[in-house]
């Protein structure tokens, strides 16, 4: 059985890139859900089941440190395990998104094999 | 390794692993950006220890190229996805040099991408500004990269 992920980014460009490397990295969803920005991704957070998130930082409406914050106060959607995949990976930023919750980060730009190496283990 | 090579160096680093395009370097820097005729600018701004400007300029026929790429579809028109994918390269154009010019990323913050396009236009840098101007070629043609950072 495949498991559902969200893929959060105010690109459209980008979650499609994204969702083309998952499947070149050969791991298997259910369901892809995509949101544009935080404030989207909580409201699929709050509707469906969402077994990984993979989150931009720079977006607008709700970024992607709001959105960990967020979430992070809601009790039934905390445990959901968010990576960071975004351009900004220096060490404060990616310290305060795992300060937050995060699990991991992807660096933009990323290929298939990365996307496996951080996200495989999470999905055994 | 210079600023220009290491721009130079993301850039065909973001356009070999995303973008699925061959990409390099098209001879020296250059002095401007000139006029830009039938194009599309992606760009993105940073505030904080450097202000600027990091931009992407790619002639219509380039970005439909590269947008077809980018996607592993056909795209004929400029539309909404050409403009976000010149959008997104500027935004990981302008993550890339952040991280170049600010290690721990807290000290400069960047803009939401954004795009411009038109028949003839000019992108043009105002006093008191270090310019660099890379161009590069594909096998569709060529765009330059312009980092515009406050002295």
């Amino acid at each position: 059985m495949g498991h559902n992920v969200l893929l959060v980014d105010d690109s459209s460009t980008m979650r499609k890139i994204v969702g083309r490397a998952l499947r070149q990295a050969g791991l298997e969803f259910d369901t892809i859900f995509e949101a544009a920005d935080g404030l989207l991704a909580l409201e699929v957070l709050e509707k469906e089941a969402v077994d990984i998130v993979l989150s931009d930082i720079n977006m607008p409406n709700m970024d992607g440190i709001s959105f960990l914050r967020e979430k992070a106060e809601r009790p039934h959607i905390k445990d959901i395990p968010v990576f960071m995949i975004s351009t900004e990976t220096g060490d404060d930023i990616i310290g305060e998104a795992k300060a937050l919750g995060a699990v991991g980060a992807i660096k933009k730009p990323f290929t298939a094999e990365m996307v496996s190496e951080i996200i495989g283990p999470f999905l055994q | 390794m210079d600023m220009n090579d290491k721009i130079i160096e993301t850039t065909i680093e973001i356009f070999t692993t995303m973008v699925m395009v061959d990409v390099s370097a098209d001879g020296p820097p250059l002095q401007t950006s000139g006029t830009l005729s039938d194009s599309i600018t992606g760009m993105i701004g940073l505030a904080g220890t450097h202000k600027g400007v990091l931009a992407i300029h790619v002639p219509n026929h380039v970005a439909l190229a590269i947008t077809s790429s980018f996607l592993g579809m056909d795209v004929d028109e400029i539309n909404d996805d050409v403009r976000d994918a010149v959008g997104e390269l500027a935004n990981m154009l302008g993550g890339n040099v952040k991280t170049i010019l600010s290690k721990n990323g807290r000290d400069i913050d960047l803009s939401l991408p954004s795009t411009i396009s038109g028949h003839k236009y000019g992108f043009k840098a105002t006093a008191g500004i270090d310019l660099v101007i890379l161009p590069f070629k594909t096998a569709s043609g060529t765009f330059m990269v312009e980092l515009q950072l406050e002295k």
